[in-house]
């Protein structure tokens, strides 16, 4: 790359990076590129290789093929120490026999920044998250909301480019969560550091990313913003992983004026939207569903007659379980319906994600 | 509420009374007698001729097993710190395969095999001079005090380093890798991260090791000659030439009066600790 209108450095640049433990491969090449300034959630099931490739990141698990630049400067062989990364650990990691002064001043005191400095900067950094007056206390003696604000202390006292999040957040109780997920969020709108967090909550991911990257079996399966990854997942994993887990299949046949889909034996619609043609499998959340008469026909909408088998009320709406032949859906619905009643269940197909079926009767849901 | 207490002191009777008879009260018989007059009554003349006799020697023992114990942290401390941070795989491997095979000789066995290892024309100095690192007359027997101490270290930098190891890999993992990430190299993160959280467990295998160390006789008697040499060996002598059960005795305490001392930096080292938290 020449210095003469060279591109702004990517903040991490990720080059069909591998990892193997032993002979069994769990990054098979993933390529990602993060712009300085960006928040990244890495998002998919435990085994997923997500820990791993954030671990590949930080220096603490070997690649075995690719590159990893930091600002463009190849860190694939260097010792953890070295690539001026900060991270937040699940576990806190904070050091039991340190006290906060001690734990948020250590990357501090390891560059050699004098002991007066120290306070003054951990005392910055402690008003800065609420913990002013408390250098002095041991760790151990600190909940784990405070426990995990020392050590996003600790990360953030050295003023890095680049902050890995392990799971952070999910040894925390449901409030001290979400305070401190929009605490972290707010401090890197301020602070402009670049953030890979490695998580396995959708909503923790979508509520604080820029861009979400959605990893399965090694691989990165989607990327794009929440709203993307959400509304137009790029197939039946992701599509299922986002919260579209109910499937129902479909047909689509063309004809001039667009496409017809046909649910089952019912009548088919007339639709104009882009469908993949033939046996599809539909998949869609809850909240997509909802109740409709037996016999009704919308315009963009497939309706699936069905009874009511259950209603519980949790609070503001009712929640209703709809039998279709052997299948059960749950719709939300704000009236009040008797047990056992026909009802139709309607999907409007704009908020349907279809995907070809890859074999007769598969169900991926 | 009296009578569970009396139940539970009758259950354990047998294993008290056990103690007594077999350490109480030998213990106290020769406590006795270390401060008995050969006429009966209290004397402290037996310390006297202790001193005199064997004053140089306490000194050595001291010098021996405090060395000995400081060479057994700093070693053990460098193995398990290598066990737990190293990166290089067959080195940690070997390492791991290595270091305990000392815990399974005998000191005698040591001692024997130091003997042959160490002497003048012995298997290190004959392997010295083969590669030809050193001429055949500068080779000079190590059979003296750095025989103890080098025979003391080998047989307990593995006992060490046991319990150090177990006590590092039950660390979290996260604790190592937070400072790493923050820029620390392992040696920093070894003596300024790991080191301290298991303290505790370095300090309990030091003052075993040194108390075993004052107590082993077959070393100091196999490996180095006669002047100066270990109190074991003085009681030994004592006891075995003279019949003179009293001035051992008064030996005995002085061996006891220096592990009381290494008992009480740990128990001191406990309270603090306890304090702080």
């Amino acid at each position: 790359m020449g210095p003469v209108n060279a591109p702004v450095a990517a903040a991490i640049d990720i080059d069909h990076l591998q990892v193997s433990y032993g002979s069994q491969q769990v990054l098979h090449g993933v390529s990602l590129t993060v712009q300085p300034g960006e928040f990244i959630a890495i998002l998919g099931s435990s085994g997923c290789g997500k820990t791993t490739l954030l671990r590949t990141i930080a220096g603490f698990q070997k690649a075995s093929g690719g590159a990893i630049r930091l600002f463009g400067r190849d860190v694939v062989a260097m010792p953890p120490e070295k690539r001026g990364m900060a991270m937040m650990f699940q576990s806190y990691a904070l050091w039991p026999h340190m006290t906060v002064l001690g734990n948020v001043g250590y990357g501090l005191r390891l560059r050699g920044v004098g002991k007066d400095e120290i306070r003054a900067r951990v005392a910055g950094v402690l008003k800065m998250l609420n913990l002013s007056g408390l250098e002095d206390r041991k760790v151990t003696n600190l909940s784990g909301g405070q426990r995990q604000r020392v050590a996003l202390g600790r990360a953030l006292a050295i003023e890095p480019d680049i902050l890995l999040l392990d799971e952070p957040l999910s040894n925390l109780d449901a409030k001290v969560r979400i305070q401190l997920r929009s605490e972290i969020k707010a401090l890197q709108n301020r602070l402009g550091f670049t953030a890979i967090h490695v998580t396995h909550d959708r909503e923790e991911a979508m509520t604080m990313a820029d861009r979400i990257v959605v990893m399965d079996a090694g691989r990165i399966a989607q990327m794009g913003t929440p709203k993307e990854v959400f509304d137009r997942p790029n197939s039946p994993f992701v599509a299922s992983f986002m919260g579209a887990e109910n499937t129902i299949h479909l047909d689509v046949r063309s004809n001039s004026a667009g496409v017809e889909v046909q649910a089952g034996p019912g009548p088919s619609i007339r639709w104009d939207g882009e469908v993949p043609v033939g046996p599809v499998t539909a998949y869609f959340r809850d909240d997509v569903a909802s109740l409709d008469a037996p016999d009704a026909r919308r315009d963009g909408s497939i309706v699936l007659p069905g009874t009511i088998t259950q209603r519980t009320y949790p609070g503001g709406h009712y929640r209703y379980v709809v039998a279709i032949g052997d299948r059960h859906f749950t719709v939300t619905d704000d009236d009040y319906h008797e047990l056992d009643r026909p009802v139709g269940l309607r999907l409007p197909l704009a908020s349907l994600h279809l995907f070809p079926s890859e074999s007769k009767g598969e169900n991926h849901a | 509420m009296a009578r569970p207490s009396l139940f539970g002191l009758l259950l354990i009777a047998p294993a008290l009374a056990m103690i007594g008879a077999l350490f109480l009260y030998p213990l106290g018989f020769s406590l006795a007698s270390a401060f008995t007059a050969p006429g009966g009554g209290f004397s402290l003349m037996h310390f006297d001729k202790a001193y005199e006799l064997y004053s140089t020697d306490i000194l050595f023992t001291l010098f021996i097993v405090i060395t000995s114990t400081i060479l057994t942290g700093i070693l053990s401390v460098t193995i398990a710190g290598i066990l737990t941070l190293g990166e290089t795989p067959w080195l940690v491997a070997a390492l791991r395969n290595l270091y305990r095979w000392p815990l399974f000789i005998p000191f005698i066995v040591a001692a024997q095999c130091m003997r042959t290892f160490l002497a003048k024309n012995g298997l290190m100095n004959n392997t010295i001079v083969g590669m030809g690192l050193m001429e055949p007359l500068q080779a000079t027997s190590l059979l003296d005090w750095r025989g103890i101490i080098i025979t003391f270290v080998w047989k307990q930098v593995p006992f060490v380093t046991l319990m150090l190891a177990g006590a590092m890999a039950s660390l979290d993992r996260a604790t190592i890798e937070a400072g790493r990430n923050l820029g620390a190299s392992r040696l920093r993160v070894l003596i300024e991260l790991v080191l301290p959280q298991v303290s505790q467990t370095l300090l309990v295998g030091l003052v075993l090791s040194f108390v075993t160390m004052l107590s082993v006789l077959s070393v100091p008697m196999m490996v180095a000659g006669s002047q100066p040499t270990m109190l074991t060996v003085d009681m030994a002598f004592r006891i075995n030439s003279y019949g003179d059960y009293a001035t051992a005795n008064a030996l005995g305490v002085i061996s006891y009066l220096i592990s009381g001392m290494a008992a009480w930096i740990y128990l001191r080292h406990n309270v603090k600790r306890e304090a702080a938290a």
